[in-house]
């Protein structure tokens, strides 16, 4: 366990640097500051638009919906994937460490850098909705720290199971957007209690649990439906833990045919 | 002593294609070549020797190691693939440093190691820069300092004489020698039987998945030097430069193919090449074209599964 700790460490110290250096990252960084410029263009272009509206209608449907799946799935499916893809895989495979610390000690570097990234996309968002000069709903504490905590929690898991779905398929992005964008849709439209095995369910009620009464202007938010914030948080938390798990077992067992 | 790799009917294969096929093969250490043509097997071969993959069937053990994913072999294994990867964005020897921290060397120790390793290799110069603006030989060093670098007892390198210039080719066999010396076993992979042949008497033939032979290099030059070549000749006059060649020594057999062309057999390729203009001319045959047929390791390979049936 310790040599595994270890191991972890190692390659997230290397992965870090190599992360900030790398083009994935830029991509992360423009799709995280991007709900800021719609924030910004929102408040500018419709003069009636008050903060906390463009606070809460981008911030669900654009930060929670698009921008996280998308950044956190990004972001996640360069640990494993990429040296598979550039080959250099055997190197790291041939060393005498636990070859699911590849995955942890990778996965840890990206979502730093990820929550980083986010956190930081996240407050010049709420900066840029603050701009708008609109009447109506102010923006206020529980409109901010609530989406700032549900955007963080979300990268995680999108990116953990991105990571872990990298020692199971070929392509884990296609796999992971099918996942966030057609699959938990066709969930979150049936009927019944199905909605519980969607991310976004969790997130939804981490949010109306913690958050100002103005969520309640979008449907889902205030439904009976929705578990208890601390109920989805620890459910987010074994998914994500859940992911890397089954991810770092199955990299363990797993052989890669690489071209030689 | 126990055996440096004992295989015991080891097959893999990768959907309908034959990796390689029914191996039983004991390699007992020092210079091992493996000879084999592109797609013989050698990678899918060194791949299962080094646990990269699993045996679709039979068994491996390397330094008595069943060798997937085994962290124990790997303090003793260094292995430099055939693949031209590495990370581009890293410098020389920030590639050795990350490689051997990942072997559990603390950090001064890992930039000793390689320092040293890229001073074995002559990339010593170049230590600093980064991997993607070097040429394939400086890569193909880089490949194998690693593997060199934490002074493994089997060091396993899969055509590791690709792209190097005939210098770096030179250095790269001393090395290898020099690693030998020193009591570490060396497993060379190659399709070129002359490199094989100046680094080692030990050679193991691989052909379509199959060990075909092992033994000495000198005994399959033999073979090949031994066997009728085959060299296939465009003349104005065939049939007429066809009688005269069957009088030189050495010919066995010349055969006018449907579209005019000659296919000679001789087992004096010297002789028919040195003979041939003056034989051509004193007929007036007008030899067009020459070229020899089964000049390559393929031919020999054919050669023995053919007498091998």
């Amino acid at each position: 366990m310790i040599r595994l700790l270890q191991a972890s460490a190692l390659h997230a110290a290397m992965h870090l640097p190599r992360l900030l250096r790398s083009r994935r990252t830029l991509i992360v960084l423009l799709l995280a500051l991007a709900p800021a410029l719609v924030a910004w263009l929102a408040g500018r272009l419709n003069s009636s638009n008050a903060p906390g509206e463009i606070a809460i209608a981008v911030g669900w449907i654009f930060v929670l919906q698009l921008v996280v799946p998308l950044v956190g799935l990004v972001s996640g499916s360069a640990a494993i994937a990429d040296e598979v893809e550039d080959r250099t895989l055997t190197y790291l495979f041939t060393r005498p460490m636990p070859r699911a610390s590849l995955l942890l000690g990778r996965w840890a570097a990206s979502a730093l850098l990820l929550t980083a990234m986010l956190g930081l996309g996240v407050g010049l968002f709420l900066q840029a909705a603050a701009l708008a000069r609109g009447a109506g709903q102010p923006l206020e504490w529980g409109i901010g720290a609530p989406l700032l905590c549900a955007t963080l929690a979300g990268g995680l898991v999108y990116s953990a199971l991105a990571a872990a779905l990298g020692c199971f398929v070929k392509n884990p992005i296609v796999v992971g957007l099918a996942y966030a964008f057609a699959v938990e849709g066709f969930l979150a439209n049936l009927p019944g209690k199905n909605q519980v095995l969607t991310v976004q369910f969790h997130l939804r009620s981490l949010l109306a649990q913690h958050a100002s009464p103005a969520w309640a202007q979008f449907e889902g938010f205030t439904g009976a439906g929705l578990l208890e914030g601390t109920t989805s948080a620890a459910v987010l938390g074994c998914l994500t833990l859940g992911a890397l798990l089954a991810g770092a077992w199955r990299l363990s067992r797993r052989e890669f045919v690489l071209a030689s | 002593m126990s055996a440096v790799v004992e295989a015991r009917e080891l097959g893999r294969w990768y959907g309908d294609v034959v990796g390689v096929s029914d191996v039983s093969v004991t390699i007992e250490g020092g210079i091992v070549g493996l000879l084999g043509a592109n797609g013989a097997g050698k990678s899918t071969f060194l791949k299962l020797l080094v646990g990269e993959l699993k045996p679709s069937r039979g068994s491996i053990r390397v330094l008595s190691e069943v060798p997937f994913a085994n962290a124990r072999l790997y303090r003793r294994l260094g292995f430099s693939p055939q693949q031209d990867a590495l990370w581009g964005d890293l410098t020389a020897r920030g590639t050795l440093e990350f490689l051997l921290r990942a072997s559990g060397f603390p950090r001064a120790e890992a930039r000793d190691r390689a320092d040293r390793a890229l001073r074995r290799v002559q990339l010593e110069s170049a230590a600093d820069r980064r991997v993607a603006g070097f040429s394939k030989g400086m890569r193909q060093r880089v490949r194998i300092a690693q593997a060199i670098a934490h002074d493994p007892e089997f060091v396993v390198l899969d055509e590791p004489l690709n792209g190097l210039d005939p210098l770096a080719r030179r250095a790269a066999l001393e090395l290898f020698r020099e690693l030998a010396a020193h009591g570490a076993h060396v497993l060379v992979s190659s399709h070129v039987l002359h490199e094989v042949e100046e680094l080692t008497r030990t050679v193991l033939l691989l052909h379509r998945g199959r060990v075909l032979a092992q033994g000495s290099a000198r005994d399959i030059r033999a073979l090949l030097d031994r066997r009728p070549r085959r060299v296939a000749i465009r003349a104005r006059d065939p049939k007429r430069l066809a009688r005269a060649l069957l009088t030189l020594d050495g010919v066995s057999a010349v055969r006018v193919g449907e579209d005019g062309a000659l296919e000679v057999e001789t087992r004096d390729l010297a002789e028919l090449e040195t003979r041939l203009p003056a034989l051509a001319a004193e007929v007036r045959a007008g030899v067009r074209r020459l070229a020899i047929a089964d000049a390559s390791l393929d031919a020999l390979f054919d050669e023995l599964v053919g007498g091998a049936r």
